[in-house]
């Protein structure tokens, strides 16, 4: 906990009520500044809105810090600049100097009397993050386009969107979306006279769609190998292919990496680990995995008869589609919340899991939960499997959950909005702090001091709990997962 | 009944202010729907329902005789106990008044004492009685621990005197009363510590002719030595100037436990210096008002931490959010008192998560925080949906899980099954009934409660203090008699039936 942050909470809620009217001005004042600062520097002249350091060049970046990610709509808030004042935030993970430098700057400025509202505001702001997972703030999800280079592809620009509103969930089915919009993307383009396809794609043309996408939405494990096949790819095109040819080989090889790495590979994963369903199983599963979908539908157009308990946490609720479709194809399903896991353990032979990616300490990355789940099957005796296709599989190690994650907004944790009786706004300027009289809902966390939301999307599931993981190169232990990445995914 | 309560969803509050104006049998009645209804729920208000409930049946009865008035209490308690048996909060109120009485009686018998009839009103019911017996057909099985709380298929009494409830002595300590009395009391008459009357009598009920089931099959065996000192019972001796002061002694007992059900909160506080330090980072589960007090109250001593907190979807979820923001929301008490007001006002940060993210952060937790709805005798809990996983994450991580409970909410109950112990709940919460087409096909299970094992607990923190799970049989020998472990069963002439087999 930073100590300037704490010193101003404690007095913050009483003098709240009065200054909010004033801050509001002072805010809107600082978004306009914002906006015409960052419409000068708007492609890549990031230095602009830190280095003069007046009075007012602080105050824009903290009451845009406080204004941009929480509400999820940027008054203003452009990216470029969104991103230096997350980085200049005392958790950062960037050690660039001049970053730090900045912050120095308005911790030194607190003395002055001139305004006690911004750095209460930039105080407040911290302390919305959780402290333990600084290291993955460091961009607030975009909502609409503003601020997008103009570059981006339309095809991308809807992906992206799409992504981040989570319409398109799960790693293999991202991959996919991806792969399908860079073949539009890539049939859009023409070389530039001085450069050949093979140089120029990847780093000029594909690279703002890429960071676009990331700013959407963290990428995948999946995105990412197939991002680098493609690379990989370009790269290798001999640069006296007519331009037309390159991109329709280009096209080509996606649809057969998709075809090969994902579709025929679902396919062949379903019908090894539905030869694992046996009549009477009782099949424990957790939120939605396209493959295990396809593996309990292959199990029951073979005919065996067995029946399905879906798990599901807030606040996604993937596993209530998953149940839907099974009912809809007749199965019997079991829909618990995730507090019922101890109940579903109790009856439950076979526990299938999705993934996230494949770790190569033998760890499974996948929706957060998973990890409790494994756990407690691994209690009760329940074999753990884990459908996996190669493209999920990664280089990368972890030993526990908090070094690679995702934080989504903590406004997707929030209830659904019961309408109020009373509007609270008002009542937080009628009253000084008295507690009682004011009825807050968790919809006013911002206004309170210490209070934070965490919305965690993975988690790391030890390998010991898991007993095999299926992938197109058959069945394996954990500790297979570096060889098949090496093979599958390093020497293409 | 009373115009007032007419309007008002009932409730804990509605229902202690008709208490002053019902009848008695119109205030058992009301509870005992409030009760079925699940509109009484946790175990600290069903607690304070039945003690208030019992207080006023005390008040009323005319009767000058301890036992008597046991029988009373019994009956009452067996009616309440049938109506929920898996609100053990009432089953352990009704058996600590019962404790109370007979503790008075006995005082009050002390002086004239120690042959004194021995029947212990004990519970292997007369063949007789049992016809009379309402058929209410339990499905809890013979081990169940419930079974024995609720009211008893006829069939099983008309077996041997033995009743088929779990945890309970009571036939050998028949016997054992018989016997002991040949013998001079080795214990002096310190009544918390090792008994030694079954140990040392128990070789006689081997040697008797074995009935039914052997009444040493759950460990705590926990007769005290009040045992030997033979219960009061059909006393008609004594001035009657002594008898009027068993009603208001024992209404001074009942009046001593509710003034612990409302302090409950604040001894568990007293020890939350001990436990909690600079810089910690503690996990806690659903809106417990003790957990928050005790975290308060270290707060309160300029202690800086961070608390995770679940927000145990979908039964508390609510509450939770409303305790984090608010503080000890609610509705029931008017006082502002320091509880109320939430954590983060004391400068703690309170992080919300939900609850699928216990394993992923646990790596981080110093300490797990829990408040469970029942405690089992031999240590383990029953507490809200989610504390299991919590529980299991927690051991696999080495961390700590620290337990805050009132000794109101142990229970002599010794968990046979604990399937049975676990209430299931509304599946409209998990998924709404206008969903129509997905309730109607797919099996939607809303579990209330978790069984945590005693292995998974490390300490547990009562208004007496800290203990280790394994102590607890002894603080259930301390508050409870083993007869009244089965509230079921008329007057005994146990002894007798005992020895004639």
């Amino acid at each position: 906990m930073s100590e300037p942050a704490k010193a101003p909470e404690p007095t913050k809620p009483a003098e709240e009520a009065k200054i909010s009217p004033a801050e509001l001005k002072k805010r809107a004042k600082a978004e306009k500044q914002a906006r015409r600062a960052a419409q000068k520097g708007d492609q890549g002249d990031a230095e602009a809105p830190p280095a003069p350091f007046t009075n007012g060049v602080p105050e824009e970046q903290q009451a845009q810090k406080q204004s941009g990610p929480q509400d999820s709509k940027p008054k203003g808030g452009q990216t470029k600049s969104q991103q230096q004042q997350k980085q200049g935030k005392p958790g950062a993970q960037e050690g660039k100097h001049e970053r730090r430098g900045s912050q120095a700057q308005p911790l030194a400025m607190r003395p002055k009397v001139v305004q006690t509202a911004p750095p209460k505001e930039e105080a407040r702001k911290n302390s919305k993050q959780v402290e333990l997972f600084s290291h993955l703030y460091t961009q607030p999800r975009r909502h609409d386009i503003s601020g997008a280079t103009k570059d981006v592809h339309p095809a991308i620009v809807a992906l992206g969107f799409q992504m981040s509103s989570y319409e398109i969930c799960g790693s293999s089915a991202r991959c996919v979306a991806l792969l399908v919009a860079f073949k539009e993307v890539i049939q859009a383009y023409t070389t530039p006279s001085a450069t050949s396809l093979a140089r120029n794609l990847t780093s000029h043309y594909l690279s703002p769609q890429i960071d676009f996408l990331k700013s959407c939405r963290p990428i995948s494990e999946s995105m990412g190998n197939a991002i680098r096949w493609l690379k990989k790819l370009i790269a290798e095109i001999d640069p006296s292919t007519p331009e037309q040819e390159a991109k329709d080989y280009l096209c080509d090889e996606i649809d057969r990496f998709i075809r090969e790495r994902i579709t025929v590979t679902d396919q062949a994963i379903a019908s090894l680990a539905s030869g694992l369903i046996k009549n009477g199983s009782v099949i424990l599963t957790y939120a939605k995995s396209s493959i295990v979908e396809k593996t309990i539908l292959q199990a029951y157009a073979n005919g065996t008869r067995f029946r399905v308990i879906v798990v599901d946490s807030r606040p996604l609720f993937e596993g209530k589609s998953l149940a839907t479709s099974l009912m809809r194809s007749g199965l019997e399903v079991e829909y618990l919340p995730f507090s019922g896991i101890t109940h579903a353990v109790k009856s439950a032979t076979l526990v299938l899991l999705g993934a996230h990616s494949m770790l190569s300490n033998g760890r499974l990355q996948s929706r957060v939960g998973t990890a409790a789940l494994a756990m407690q099957a691994h209690k009760a005796d329940i074999p753990v499997i884990v459908c996996c296709e190669s493209v999920k599989f990664s280089g990368k190690v972890a030993l526990d959950s908090i070094v690679l994650n995702e934080v989504a907004p903590p406004e997707e944790l929030l209830p659904p909005r019961v309408a109020p009786s009373q509007p609270p706004t008002t009542d937080r300027k009628d009253e000084g702090d008295d507690e009682e009289s004011k009825v807050k809902t968790l919809h006013d966390w911002q206004d309170i001091a210490g209070l934070q939301i965490l919305n965690l999307m993975y988690d790391v599931t030890p390998a010991e709990y898991i007993r095999m993981v299926i992938c197109e190169y058959g069945n394996v232990p954990p500790s297979s997962v570096p060889v098949v990445h090496r093979l599958a995914n390093e020497s293409m | 009944m009373p115009s007032s309560t007419v309007g008002q969803t009932p409730s804990l509050s509605t229902y202690l202010k008709s208490l002053k104006h019902n009848d008695i049998e119109t205030s058992i009645e009301l509870f005992i729907s409030l009760l079925k209804r699940r509109q009484i729920r946790n175990s600290r208000s069903c607690a304070i329902a039945t003690i208030s409930l019992l207080l006023r049946v005390v008040g009323e009865v005319r009767t000058r005789d301890a036992q008597q008035l046991i029988e009373r209490i019994r009956a009452v308690g067996r009616r309440l106990v049938a109506a929920q048996p898996r609100e053990m909060a009432v089953g352990n109120i009704v058996r600590r008044v019962l404790e109370n009485i007979r503790e008075v009686a006995e005082r009050d018998q002390d002086p004239a004492e120690s042959d004194g009839s021995i029947t212990t009103p004990s519970t292997p019911p007369v063949p007789g009685e049992t016809k009379q017996r309402p058929a209410l057909r339990t499905k809890f099985s013979e081990f169940s621990p419930l079974h024995g709380a609720a009211t008893l298929p006829q069939d099983m009494n008309a077996r041997a005197p033995l009743s088929a409830s779990s945890g309970d002595s009571s036939p050998a300590i028949a016997g054992m009363a018989e016997t002991a009395l040949q013998r001079p009391p080795l214990m002096s008459s310190n009544t918390s510590f090792a008994p030694q009357g079954p140990a040392g009598s128990s070789l006689f009920s081997i040697l008797q002719h074995p009935q039914g089931r052997s009444p040493f099959a759950t460990p705590p065996a926990g007769a005290q030595s009040p045992a030997l000192r033979a219960l009061p019972a059909k006393g008609d001796e004594g001035p009657t100037s002594e008898k009027l002061d068993i009603k208001a002694e024992v209404i001074t007992a009942i009046q001593d436990l509710q003034r612990e059900l409302e302090e409950v909160d604040d001894e568990i506080s007293e020890f939350a210096q001990d436990h909690i330090h600079n810089n910690e980072i503690i996990l806690t589960h659903t809106s417990s008002q003790t957990v928050q007090s005790f975290l308060m109250k270290a707060a309160s001593k300029k202690r800086k931490f961070t608390v995770f907190h679940t927000e145990a979807y979908p039964n508390n979820h609510l509450e939770t959010h409303d305790t984090i923001v608010n503080g000890s929301g609610g509705g029931s008490a008017e006082d502002a008192d320091e509880r109320w007001k939430p954590l983060t006002s004391m400068g703690i940060t309170v992080i919300l998560i939900p609850d699928s993210a216990v394993f992923a952060l646990m790596s981080r937790i110093n300490k797990v925080i829990l408040a469970p709805h029942t405690v089992l005798a031999n240590g383990s809990l029953i507490a809200a949906a989610g504390s299991s996983t919590i529980a299991q994450a927690a051991k696999t991580h080495r961390v700590p899980v620290v337990v805050l409970s009132g000794v109101f909410k142990l229970s002599p109950v010794y968990p046979f099954d604990t399937d049975e112990l676990i209430e299931y709940g509304d599946p409209g919460k998990v998924v709404p009934f206008q969903e129509g087409e997905f309730m109607d096909k797919v099996d939607v299970v809303n579990p209330v409660y978790d069984f945590v094992d005693a292995e998974l607990i490390d300490l547990y923190i009562t208004n007496l203090g800290g203990h280790a799970p394994s102590y607890l049989y002894r603080i259930v020998a301390d508050h409870y008699r083993v007869e009244d472990i089965d509230l079921s069963g008329g007057k005994g002439e146990a002894g007798g039936a005992v020895k004639a087999g």
